[in-house]
């Protein structure tokens, strides 16, 4: 069973659409995507813009994906000339503004994907937000 | 009334010797620096203007060979400390250093003089073939090192990289922090620039191609 199969890839882009059409949703998600890792390579990150259309603080409390045997909520950070990651039990969106998770700061952390990703697969990953809010996001892989 | 021209003549005359002497002081210096200047001040990368030569190491390649100071001679070097199991600086910086050879060697020169040195800090995951395998996939002209931990220290040290590894006994997942700058070592082995985050290809390859040039030129 292969994600990057049509039907699959139909159907991720169809479910792709959900968040980036569901303004009434409150939150929509943009530019998801997912770095293509090295071979043999057990962690990868995930990245998106997010964007609050409501006039709430929403919260971003779990991601989770059948995917990968974990997803975190990570920022890197850096101390002393050091870059660490910090793990982010949560993640506050301000009302009607963007948040972004870019290379070098906030990211999903993905642990131990289920099969090899290459560019151009997609994985779909759930955002549950605080209150109930769950939206599935595709995230394709890019090189 | 006399007296008043003749004292404004010499204020005048005193004034464009100044003015002279000053413009020939400033020509001068800038003779000297106008090359160097054109690369500095730079949030992107610091050049030092005198370069200080590395000392003795010990470390190991990907294809289980000795990578030491002679290693470092006769190319110039970038020099990023990391480890393999980082989901994002890592392959960020990798990703970019790839891009910047690309660049560099799509210039006339050439890059047939450069190499770009993935240090690991992690040597208890990092073995010699996963970072084979992990540098080969940036591209394959990349070299992967790593070590005992007093030579990697030790190297780190002489450029001024830091790190830490939280080895915590019984997870293969303990964080890792580590410099995010790349080092960059001239064909003397001597520590000659630093490139500061955020890393761009194109920032990176433009001013190693003029600093390469002034090199050439001095």
């Amino acid at each position: 069973m292969r994600w990057r199969h049509p039907v699959f890839v139909c159907l991720i882009s169809a479910l792709a659409l959900v968040p980036a059409a569901g303004k009434a949703a409150g939150v929509s998600v943009r530019d998801a995507w997912i770095r293509e890792t090295p071979p043999g390579m057990t962690v990868m990150a995930g990245y998106m813009e997010l964007r609050n259309n409501t006039s709430r603080p929403q919260v971003l409390v779990a991601a989770s994906s059948s995917g990968f045997e974990s997803v975190m909520i990570h920022r890197t950070i850096v101390r002393n000339g050091m870059a660490g990651m910090v793990h982010l039990s949560q993640i506050e969106l301000a009302p009607n503004a963007s948040l972004i998770f870019a290379p070098g700061g906030n990211h999903l952390m993905l642990m131990n994907p289920e099969q090899t990703l290459r560019a151009g697969d997609a994985v779909v990953i759930k955002l549950e937000f605080r209150g109930g809010l769950v939206l599935p996001v595709a995230f394709e892989v890019r090189k | 009334m006399h007296e008043i021209s003749l004292k404004f003549s010499i204020m005048v005359t005193t004034l464009v010797l100044a003015a002279m002497l000053a413009a020939a002081w400033l020509a001068d210096i800038d003779r000297e620096y106008d090359s160097r200047a054109r690369l500095l001040p730079d949030q992107v990368m610091t050049l030092f203007s005198d370069p200080k030569p590395l000392t003795a190491f010990a470390l190991t390649d990907d294809r289980n060979r000795v990578f030491d100071l002679e290693s470092l001679k006769g190319k110039w070097s970038f020099l990023f400390f990391g480890f393999t199991h980082c989901p994002d600086v890592c392959p960020t910086t990798l990703a970019e250093l790839a891009r910047a050879r690309d660049n560099i060697a799509k210039n006339t020169v050439g890059a047939e003089d450069i190499q770009v040195v993935f240090i690991s800090v992690d040597p208890n995951r990092d073995t010699a073939s996963k970072l084979r395998q992990y540098v080969d996939y940036f591209d394959p002209t990349f070299v992967g090192v790593t070590g005992d931990n007093a030579q990697i220290g030790n190297l780190a040290g002489q450029l001024g990289a830091t790190y830490q590894v939280a080895i915590t006994p019984g997870t293969e997942n303990y964080p890792v922090y580590h410099s995010t700058a790349v080092f960059l070592v001239d064909p003397r082995a001597r520590y000659h620039a630093v490139f500061t985050p955020p890393h761009d290809a194109e920032a990176i390859s433009k001013r190693f191609k003029v600093m390469r040039e002034l090199e050439e030129a001095t």
